[in-house]
């Protein structure tokens, strides 16, 4: 997995997906008459009243290459080295340097591939199924609380509750490598991931992400990603390992 | 990863796996007076009495080495050309081309056998296995869909499951014929089917038969049996194959 390829997938992510191969109809979507999916029908509720996230969604792909893609110049509050670093690695000048290079994907790009993931809640656990890697996160939500000392992953450790209607994500103990974004923002040991999961209607969601890493910001920042629902399809299988030419044509050491 | 490494996990599997970092209490453990997990208890039941196979698996790593490794040499009933690249195969030689070496997918039934373990979460609509090897997902559909009539060629296929009685029969199909059954190389092709019987014997064991039905490179279905044991009190960890992997420049193929 490497930037180009990103990039045109970004392409043929743009247009609309119902050419997928698997031609299913997913049970439990408002219809128009026409038989089209309502995907501006309100939120789906389960038994706790809370919103149902299950579905496949896909983020907007903008936020893979730039994740302050919707911020102003000068709305990041880089730590000098951060900032110092995040320049050396401007215009693809160090895509080798990015794990994901060597198919090693990480959070928080893992939410913004341009592929679609599968949210499945179950009970005590909420698993995002991820095209892109053919990898999954769990997310805990049996009450749990975050490890004082986890072991460093390059997901993290991440556990659940909701606030309200928003579903609130805590992940720590992400490996210092990971970039937040192919532009190559850089993040620290110390980075703390809050998403609030907005299902905002049957077809949309937004998640707010705010990035908390005193190491490397000065102060928390937060985005807005919005994804959208693909139905009437299935994940297919993606091996980033399989003809990864790429790789050997970036940059850096 | 790589037959290397496979082994010595399978040997570091083989020893007591309670020493995992995460020690989070599952719930519903019936354990014995002294807390510790009784394994055989009943197998717990949903409320609508079917087996609740959920849980973390370790399975037993000698099926990885060899998935016939139970069975009478000769009963595995190879084609000619099959028979004559699982003897390459399995002299070493061509090491380097066992997918798994390489951080491919490991493919189904191999992936069942993968020296690390595999939680399974079933619900109402399908079955998940989370696999702590290469941090992987399978889904198996419980929909009442049929495998599809001309799938996309996987490494992991494409799976439907049905109750029979007690037993989860698992049916896949859509392989893409690149996985090797195990490591001293029992070979596939796009003409691959498995069938997996998942049965949960007691609180703490499953049974895995499963059917290898591939008539491009077996003259007749053929069977084995696996059994993971339910690893309690533990979560999966993560597993990156491509991170600092070192062994695959040290394998072989001869040309």
């Amino acid at each position: 997995m490497r930037e180009r390829i990103i990039l045109t997938w970004l392409l043929i992510a743009a247009i609309p997906a119902p050419a997928q191969w698997f031609k299913l109809t997913t049970p439990g979507i408002p219809r128009t008459a026409d038989g089209r999916p309502n995907l501006s029908a309100p939120a789906p509720r389960g038994p706790d009243g809370k919103p149902v996230l299950s579905g496949i969604w896909q983020m907007n792909g903008k936020y893979l290459q730039d994740i302050a893609s919707d911020l102003k110049p000068g709305e990041v509050p880089y730590q000098p080295w951060a900032e110092q670093l995040f320049n050396s690695r401007r215009n693809g000048a160090a895509g080798k340097n990015d794990p994901a290079a060597r198919c090693i994907p990480g959070m928080p790009k893992l939410d913004a591939l341009p592929y679609p993931f599968k949210i499945i809640e179950s009970p005590g656990m909420v698993m995002m199924l991820f095209e892109g890697f053919t990898t999954f996160r769990q997310i805990f939500t049996d009450g749990r609380e975050l490890p004082k000392d986890p072991n460093p992953a390059w997901f993290g450790y991440s556990t659940g509750k909701w606030e309200g209607d928003d579903w609130v994500v805590n992940t720590i103990g992400i490996r210092a490598e990971t970039w937040l974004d192919n532009a190559g923002r850089p993040h620290s040991d110390a980075l703390r991931l809050i998403e609030r999961f907005q299902r905002r209607d049957f077809g949309h969601m937004d998640i707010l992400l705010t990035i908390d890493d005193p190491k490397a910001y000065t102060k928390p920042w937060r985005v807005k990603e919005d994804l959208r629902l693909i139905p009437d399809t299935e994940l297919l299988e993606y091996v980033c390992n399989e003809n990864n030419k790429d790789y050997e044509h970036l940059t850096g050491k | 990863m790589h037959t290397l490494r496979m082994i010595a996990w399978a040997a570091l599997w083989s020893g007591a796996a309670s020493a995992q970092w995460l020690t989070n209490k599952t719930p519903n453990v019936p354990r014995t007076a002294d807390g510790k997990p009784n394994m055989t208890a009943p197998a717990p039941k949903l409320p609508d009495g079917k087996p609740d196979l959920s849980g973390i698996w370790n399975p037993n790593p000698k099926y990885v080495r060899d998935i016939a490794v139970d069975l009478k040499p000769g009963d595995v009933p190879m084609q000619p050309w099959a028979e004559a690249t699982f003897k390459e195969r399995l002299s070493g030689s061509r090491s380097s081309e066992e997918p798994d070496a390489n951080c491919l997918p490991q493919g189904v039934p191999k992936l069942d056998t993968a020296p690390a373990p595999w939680k399974l979460v079933q619900l109402p609509d399908q079955v998940v296995i989370l696999y702590e090897a290469f941090t992987q997902w399978r889904q198996i559909f419980m929909d009442g869909r049929k495998l599809p009539d001309d799938p996309n060629p996987t490494w992991l296929g494409y799976s439907v499951g049905r109750w029979d009685g007690n037993t989860l029969v698992v049916e896949s199909s859509g392989f893409n014929g690149k996985a090797w059954l195990d490591q001293v190389g029992h070979p596939t092709t796009e003409k691959l089917r498995v069938t997996e019987k998942y049965r949960r014997k007691d609180f703490g064991h499953l049974e895995i038969e499963i059917i290898i039905d591939d008539p491009g490179a077996y003259t007749k279905p053929w069977t084995v049996t696996e059994g993971p044991t339910l690893l309690v009190d533990s979560e999966l960890l993560e597993f990156v194959c491509s991170e600092n992997e070192q062994d695959i420049r040290h394998m072989v193929t001869e040309k």
